[in-house]
Parts: C-alpha cells; sequence; structure tokens
C-alpha cells in the first residue's frame, strides 16, 4: 500500500479549478518527481495535499484519509513541505526557524535534532543567530529542508526547490535530498520544472500538463521516451 | 428583469424621473415641514458634505483620515472669527475658510503622504485630536476666545428670493440656510463627480489599486495625492462654515469639531456606501433620521427602543451611537457597500442598464502624452460600476501554480 | 533640581500606563497586523467589570484578575467574529470595524454607567496621604512606584513570553510568514485569536491601573490614553514592543517636563498636543517610527 495516495484530484482558487482529477501516489522512502512548466498546477496540487487549500477528491496517507484535515492535523500526521520560494520566516533567527519546525513535535528532542542539523550543515551552524531573511538563496533553502524535516516527517513535499538558485547549488541540494532520503527512509513529492537533476534521483516521474497527469513511469522510461525528453527535458 | 440600454430614450427618462423626484422633495421640505424637519435636513446635508471629503480621499485613494474635524473646525472657526470680529458678511467667509483649509490640507498632506497607511491615519488621528486642543489653548484665546466659544454670527439681511418670497424671523432663516445648504451640497457633488470621472479620478482609483504599477505608468502620485488631500479638506471647511452659520456659533465643545466628529464622518460614510457618490448623502440622512428618532425613544422610554435598551441594557439616554455602531458593524458583513450598495443591489434584479460597447475611438490629435493617455481608457467606470473600497484588489484567488 | 526628578517621576508613572496600552497595540499590530483602535474601550469595559466583581464582594485583586480574564475573552471573541472574516476583505475594513468597535463599546458603557452614583475603584496600591517614600528629597508615591513595577513586570512576561515559550514562537512565526506557519502545523487561527486576548488582558490591566489612579472608573477612562498610547506604539515603531514601552515612559517624562518647566507654555490642553506634534516630527525623519522595521513591499 502506498504511503501517499492521491485519486482524482481536485482543487482551485474560488470559481477557478486547476486541477482536474489528478492520481499518483508515493510508496514509503520513495523519491517521486512531478514535472510541469509554469502554470501546470504544481503549486496547487502541494498546497491541497498539505491542507492549505480546500481540494476534492481522495488524499489518502498512511491509511488515513487527509483530504478534508486541517493543516495544523496534517503536519502531525507526518507530512512537510517546503513551499516554493523557501517560505523562510525572515525576521527569525536561523535557529528559530529550525525549532519552529519543530512545532508540532512533543517528545523533547528537538534540541538533539537542531544540533544535528547544524552538524550536516554547517553554514548554517555559523548563522544560527542570524535573521534568517539576510541569509543567500542557497543557505535558505538547506535551512528550508532542515526545517521540514524537524518535524520528523515521513513525507516531504518539496515544491521547485531549485527555483532561483544557481546550478551548483541546485545539485548539491537534490544529493542531499536523495542521501536524506534514503538514510532516514523518508519518502519525498518533489514538483520541479527543472527536470535534468531532478529526474536523476527519482524513482517515479509523473507529467503534469494544465492540471492533469499526462505520463506516468519509471525514470529510466520517461526519460527513454523521445517525445516527452523532447517536450520536457528539451533535448 | 429588464434590460435597457444605456443612453436609450428610457434609460434618459429614467434619470429624468430622478432627478425630478429629488427636485420635488429637496423643494417639498423646506415648504411643507416644520422649521424643525428643515433643520434637521440642513443638518443632513452638512454631514453629507464632510463625508462626502472623506470620500474624495478616503474612498477613491484608499487615504484613512480620521482627522478631517480638524478641518471642519477650521471652517467654523474661521466664519466665526471673520463674522463676529471683523464684521465679514457671511458668504465671503465661505470662501477663505476653503482657501485656508485646502493650504493646511496641502501642507499636512506634504510629508504625511509619505507614510505608509496605517502611520498616516494615526497623523490624521493626531490632527483630530490637536484641532480642539488648539482651540482651548490659552495662548490662542485671542484668536478663538478658548473655551468659551464664539458667538452670536448672526446675519439680518436675508435678500428677497425670487420664487420663495420674503424670508423672515427663525423660519425664514432656516429656510435661507436650508437653501444654502442644498446649493453647497450641489456643487460639492459636482466637484466630486467631476473628479472622479476625469483624468484625476481615475489616476487615484489607479494610485489606489496598485500605486507601483500607477507610478510605472507615470501617474504623478505625489502630486495628485497631496491636491486632492487639499481639495476634501477645503470641502470638510465649507460644511464646517455652513454649521456656523447655522448654529451661530462655534465653541470647542461641539462635537464635530472633535475626534469623535472625524469618527461620525467616517461612519456616516460607510453606512452610506464608501466610494460612492451619492453615499455620504443617504448616509447623513440616515443617520440623521436615526439619530432624532432614537433621542425621542430614549427620552421617553417608549416602545420597542425603550424596552431594550433602557429595561434590558440598562442604558440611559439616547442610545442613537449605540444602535448606529451596531448597524455599522452588522453592515459590514451583509452589505460592505453600504446603503447605496445595497438599494443598488436590489434595483439590479429588476433592471438592468447594458453598457454601450466600451471604446470611443480615440481622437490621436488629441493624445496628450503617451502614459496620460493609458489613462483615458474607460475601464471599470462604466455609469453604476461600483468600487468597493472594503475588497483589497491584490489579495484576489490569483496565486501561483 | 528637585522639580525635575518629581516631574520626572510623575512622567515615568503616567508614561508606564501609555506603555501597557502602547504595548496592547504592539501587540496586535505584531501579530495580526491590525491597528485595534478599540483597544483602550476594551480596557474601560474590563475595568467596569473589575468594578462590578468589585461591588458585589469580590477582593480587589481577585477582581483584577476577573477583569483580565474578561478581557481576554472579549478579546478572543473580537478577532474570531469580526477581525478574521473582514481582515479577508482589506485592513480598511477591519481599522473602520474597531473604530465603530471603540464607539459602539463607548457609547455603551455611557450609557450604562455614565451617570451618578460613581463607580468608585481603588487603587491597587496603597494610596494614603502618607503612603510614599522620599528619594533624593522628592515625593515618590507608592501607587506611582506600583504602577511602574506592574508596568516593568509585564513587560519583562511579554518578552519572556515572546522568546522562549513555544505559544511566544508561533506568535513570532505568524507574524513573520503566516503561509510557512501553516505549513509547520501552526494552528495559525488559535495564534491570531490568542495576540488579540493577550493585548485586551493588558489593555484590562491598564484601564484599572489609570482607574486607581483616578479614583473611580469613567466611560472615558482611557480615551485620552489611548491617544498618548497609540502616539507611543506609532513612536516606537509599531511593530517594536521595547520601542513601544520606551516611546510610552518618554511621552510621559517629557510631557511632564514640559508642564513643569513651561507651564504657561503648555496647559493642561496642549500636552496632549505637544506629544503629537513631536510625533508628527519623528516620523518625519524615521516614517517607521524610533525602532520599528521598515518592510519592503513586494509588489
Amino acid at each position: 500500500m502506498s504511503l501517499l495516495d492521491v485519486r482524482r484530484l481536485r482543487a482551485g482558487y474560488g470559481p477557478v479549478n486547476v486541477l482536474h482529477d489528478i492520481d499518483l501516489s508515493v510508496d514509503d522512502g520513495q523519491i517521486v518527481v512531478v514535472l510541469g512548466a509554469n502554470g501546470a498546477g504544481k503549486t496547487t496540487t502541494m498546497r491541497a495535499i498539505s491542507g492549505i487549500i480546500p481540494c476534492s477528491g481522495e488524499v489518502t496517507f498512511d491509511g488515513r484519509s487527509i483530504t478534508t484535515s486541517s493543516a495544523d492535523a496534517i503536519v502531525r500526521a507526518g507530512i512537510a513541505q517546503v513551499p516554493q520560494g523557501r517560505g523562510t520566516f525572515p525576521e527569525l533567527s536561523v535557529i528559530d526557524n529550525l525549532r519552529i519546525g519543530a512545532y508540532t513535535r512533543r517528545d523533547g528532542g528537538t534540541s538533539d535534532d537542531v544540533e544535528r542539523w547544524f552538524q550536516t550543515f554547517p553554514r548554517l551552524a555559523e548563522r544560527s543567530d542570524q535573521r534568517a531573511g539576510s541569509l543567500s538563496g542557497g543557505e535558505q533553502q538547506m535551512l528550508a529542508i532542515a526545517r521540514a524535516l524537524m518535524s520528523r516527517p515521513k513525507l516531504l513535499l518539496c515544491d521547485e526547490p531549485s527555483l532561483g538558485l544557481a546550478p551548483i547549488i541546485v545539485q548539491e541540494m537534490f544529493h542531499i535530498i536523495d542521501s536524506l532520503s534514503k538514510e532516514q527512509g523518508i519518502a519525498v513529492l518533489l514538483v520541479e520544472q527543472n527536470a535534468n537533476l531532478a529526474m536523476d534521483i527519482a524513482q517515479r516521474v509523473y507529467l503534469l500538463e494544465t492540471g492533469r497527469i499526462v505520463a506516468s513511469g519509471d525514470a529510466a522510461t520517461i526519460s527513454a521516451d523521445d517525445s516527452i525528453r523532447k517536450a520536457y527535458l528539451g533535448y | 428583469m429588464i434590460k435597457i440600454k444605456e443612453g436609450s430614450v428610457v434609460h434618459w427618462l429614467i434619470r429624468l424621473v430622478w432627478v425630478a423626484a429629488v427636485v420635488a422633495v429637496v423643494i417639498y421640505i423646506p415648504t411643507k415641514t416644520t422649521s424643525g424637519t428643515v433643520g434637521d435636513f440642513t443638518l443632513a446635508f452638512e454631514y453629507a458634505i464632510a463625508a462626502m471629503s472623506l470620500n474624495l480621499v478616503l474612498g477613491y485613494a484608499g487615504i484613512i483620515s480620521i482627522g478631517h474635524s480638524a478641518f471642519f473646525g477650521i471652517g467654523m472657526y474661521t466664519t466665526a472669527v471673520l463674522v463676529s470680529r471683523y464684521d465679514w458678511s457671511q458668504g465671503w467667509t465661505f470662501y477663505v475658510a476653503a482657501a485656508i483649509a485646502f493650504v493646511v490640507g496641502f501642507l499636512v498632506a506634504l510629508p504625511a503622504l509619505r507614510l505608509k497607511g496605517i502611520y498616516l491615519a494615526v497623523v490624521t488621528l493626531a490632527l483630530g485630536v490637536l484641532f480642539p486642543t488648539l482651540i482651548r489653548w490659552d495662548k490662542l484665546e485671542w484668536l478663538s476666545e478658548g473655551p468659551a466659544g464664539i458667538d452670536g454670527i448672526t446675519y439680518d439681511d436675508i435678500p428677497k428670493w425670487p420664487l420663495i418670497g420674503e424670508l423672515r424671523g427663525r423660519e425664514g432663516r432656516a429656510t435661507f440656510i436650508y437653501w444654502v445648504a442644498v446649493l453647497l451640497l450641489v456643487i460639492s457633488y459636482l466637484v466630486a463627480r467631476g473628479l472622479v470621472k476625469s483624468r484625476v479620478g481615475r489616476s487615484l482609483i489607479a494610485i489606489r489599486d496598485n500605486e507601483t504599477a500607477a507610478a510605472v505608468m507615470g501617474v504623478p502620485r505625489a502630486r495628485t495625492k497631496t491636491v486632492v488631500f487639499g481639495l476634501s479638506a477645503a470641502m470638510c471647511a465649507i460644511a464646517g462654515s455652513l454649521s456656523a452659520t447655522r448654529l451661530n456659533l462655534a465653541s470647542p465643545d461641539i462635537r464635530n469639531i472633535t475626534l469623535i466628529g472625524s469618527i461620525t464622518f467616517l461612519l456616516i460614510m460607510v453606512l452610506g456606501g464608501a466610494a460612492t457618490l451619492w453615499g455620504p448623502i443617504v448616509g447623513a440622512l440616515a443617520y440623521v433620521l436615526l439619530d432624532a428618532r432614537l433621542r425621542d425613544a430614549g427620552e421617553t422610554g417608549e416602545g420597542i427602543v425603550g424596552t431594550v435598551f433602557n429595561d434590558w441594557l440598562n442604558i440611559e439616554g439616547s442610545p442613537a451611537t449605540l444602535v448606529l455602531a451596531v448597524i455599522l458593524l452588522a453592515m459590514m458583513f451583509v452589505a460592505p457597500f453600504g446603503i447605496v450598495g445595497l438599494l443598488r443591489r436590489i434595483a439590479r434584479r429588476i433592471v438592468v442598464i447594458e453598457p454601450r460597447p466600451a471604446g470611443h475611438p480615440i481622437d490621436e490629435s488629441n493624445l496628450p502624452a503617451t502614459t496620460e493617455a493609458v489613462a483615458e481608457v474607460d475601464e471599470g467606470l462604466a455609469p453604476g460600476a461600483e468600487v468597493n473600497v472594503f475588497a483589497d484588489p491584490t489579495t484576489t484567488s490569483g496565486e501561483p501554480t | 533640581m528637585d522639580r525635575f526628578f518629581e516631574a520626572l517621576f510623575l512622567g515615568l508613572s503616567a508614561g508606564a500606563t501609555y506603555s501597557l496600552v502602547a504595548l496592547a497595540l504592539v501587540v496586535v499590530y505584531r501579530g495580526t497586523g491590525h491597528l485595534n483602535f478599540a483597544q483602550g474601550e476594551m480596557g474601560t469595559l474590563s475595568a467596569f467589570m473589575v468594578w462590578w466583581f468589585n461591588d458585589k464582594g469580590v477582593p480587589l485583586l481577585l477582581a483584577v484578575l476577573f477583569g483580565m480574564a474578561f478581557g481576554f475573552l472579549l478579546g478572543a471573541a473580537t478577532e474570531v467574529a469580526i477581525v478574521r472574516p473582514l481582515a479577508r476583505r482589506s485592513l480598511l475594513a477591519v481599522f473602520v470595524a474597531t473604530i465603530t468597535l471603540f464607539l459602539g463599546i463607548n457609547a455603551y458603557t455611557s450609557g450604562v454607567w455614565g451617570a451618578p452614583p460613581d463607580e468608585l475603584m481603588d487603587s491597587l496600591f496603597p494610596n494614603d496621604p502618607d503612603d510614599f517614600v522620599r528619594v533624593f528629597g522628592t515625593i515618590w508615591r507608592y501607587k506611582d512606584i506600583g504602577t511602574m513595577a506592574v508596568t516593568l513586570i509585564i513587560t519583562g512576561l511579554l518578552f519572556l513570553l515572546f522568546q522562549k515559550t513555544r505559544f511566544g514562537l508561533a506568535m513570532r512565526g505568524v507574524a513573520s510568514n503566516t503561509d510557512s506557519a501553516r505549513l509547520v502545523g501552526i494552528p495559525t487561527g488559535r495564534i491570531l485569536a490568542g495576540s488579540w486576548a493577550i493585548a485586551a488582558a493588558l489593555g484590562a490591566l491598564a484601564a484599572v491601573l489609570v482607574a486607581g489612579n483616578q479614583g473611580q472608573v469613567t466611560p472615558t477612562l482611557m480615551v485620552t490614553v489611548l491617544t498618548y498610547a497609540t502616539a507611543a506604539a506609532v513612536l516606537g515603531g509599531l511593530d517594536s514592543p521595547g520601542g513601544a514601552v520606551i516611546a510610552g515612559l518618554l511621552i510621559g517624562v517629557g510631557e511632564a517636563e514640559a508642564a513643569e518647566f513651561a507651564p504657561g507654555w503648555i496647559g493642561q490642553d496642549m500636552k496632549l498636543g505637544v506629544a503629537l506634534v513631536a510625533i508628527f516630527v519623528v516620523l518625519l525623519f524615521r516614517p517607521s517610527g524610533l525602532f520599528g522595521t521598515a518592510k519592503v513591499e513586494r509588489v
């Protein structure tokens, strides 16, 4: 059984429906990538799953339905999101950004986890008391990922993590996501425009086009398909 | 539902009927009702002018002002001082009051409009609180007579009016003031209307909706806003002058020149319908009517009002303000466009005016400059278009994907 | 010099009440982005509740706690029922709503309690003519010391709340980035209501202090104080609690000293005028107040 199962998902803003019957699933520990151009509905999908916007259809996580759950209940259930544009708390310090990521946790392990992340990302440790808004794009992205993982989620949602970052940083970041996922068995659902690097770490790929899934399969098959490659990967 | 084409004969007929009805009411009041009622309407027109001035800046440019009572006071005191101390005739004082208020408003707006929304509102708050304080200040008593106030702002010669005949005594005076008020109200309405429909008006709306875009398009933000603020101050001062003439006195205790006055103007505007041309008038009439009725009921303790307020809630005296506040609060949820908005919504169920196809062809030879030409586009200002000042246009359904 | 110190002390005491209300305004502004024009009136209503409890035999201190609890609930209810639905429309709508509340609550309290017999309230602190301490030759009354002490303690407690508690972290998070706050599982609605609740409780306390100082609870108790407090909040920078406290004290001291040393120019009425003009001037040079942060607006 999949960890996350999405069926016939519909969501939109006011009278405008953006998503039309999306079906996708993510298994335990799997990395799944959703590719789509601007306006395809990637962020809408992320927001719907996280409960930020209302949606219809069926979203099941870990066996329980979360279609109509509140955003904070969904976080407690074990889903965390790294939003588009990082979503840092700019006025809060780096360490407070991490701490706030653990808001839903009731065990005492928060400070240990903070330590751990400082070890994984030494640059964040250096800037521990700095205002998060003053960090560079790449640093904020690391911070956002660490913050999301502070809640010890089973599923990590990443909304266009490569947006606005230099290619070298993007490479490093995907590498980190990949190893974190494998080390800790965290499933990852990643939406991206930037196909190349994302596909390298993915096990399954979906293609999203104007609110509909138009293709899906494992990464190798998708890359092998000429027409898809030309349309989405540009070569 | 009846559909009528804009500009057709039927449309003009409807407009004519409306105008005739309004004129009929306006003439009816001073001729057929008691002088008390006439006085009430005059008061309402006063409030209407003040609310209209507030409407200019707030409704169309999003500038929150709770300090217009100061301009009202400037008008009131200018008239009072000039008439009682320097023997001016009433009429000229109105002009002077407007001019002074314009200058003060302009000067205040120059630096103040650099401030962001809420900070600007606080500055206007300071203005509203400051004015009565200044009047009471003993250093200025040579001018303002301090807490005692100025009275005896009388006028004796009411000229013989052609159709209305001779006006004498208290009744005559009440009628005379009534007509002065009507005249001033009409002028204010025309000014407001002209402003809204003109290039200035459209640039105001542009500023309100998106400052940065407006700046990029070349709309001169600072200058426009400052001038309009000055105009608004002048208009409010005229209402103040009218008030001094009507009451024959000026005093720092008069509610309308204190902060409460500013708040009252604001609430009247909202009650009637912010950012609509008729809103202030309707709101003012509703307010005065409500106030009169409730005050009577409050004093005698009769009827529903008496029971609810005097017995259940233990309130003594007139619950007018409380009722107004409750109504307003409810209206913000139910009818955010005010009474006028509500009436329009109802009217729309019955009659719909189909607008002319947009765009009179632009006369190339008349184009001033490219950026200003953009402001000529007639979008969203079809007759009857409602501007919802309570909707933040930047938080609509546009979301990233 | 004696006069300077005496005025300084009185100014600090008055300023302390301005600071408390200014703090309330800042808590709401920082936490939810709105200016609560009705903050003072909500405090007045709570003070009347305190009087009512006290009148029924509840000891004053306990009545004050009840009054603060009343304020707490009133604040939360206002946020949930009025602010949140209107905030979806625009900030202006909320502002007008708080102004309407100001008028409404004022009208209500005036109607119910406006006429004699007066609602007498004792100060929370010993207030007999001989309850004072001599410092540097000037008289420091217990009640003024008490007022300042309460303000300092509250400021300290608020600081601890914001910086050291989970709830405070959530409040700061919601203020900084509401969307992300939802994404980390913070129940933003509860936090927003909490900000208004805490602010209203602060306002209640401030109103009780003011009432105690003047000996009775009146409907216009907090109207002037609100103006001073708004000035202080703006002067200090609307998103800076520390700024609000400092500004409040500054204003209190400033006007006391001005009244003391220039009584010919600055009478009772003009004191307020001086404060307002000073604020206006400061805002000209620092549009975000002394300690506020200027937000860069995204186009």
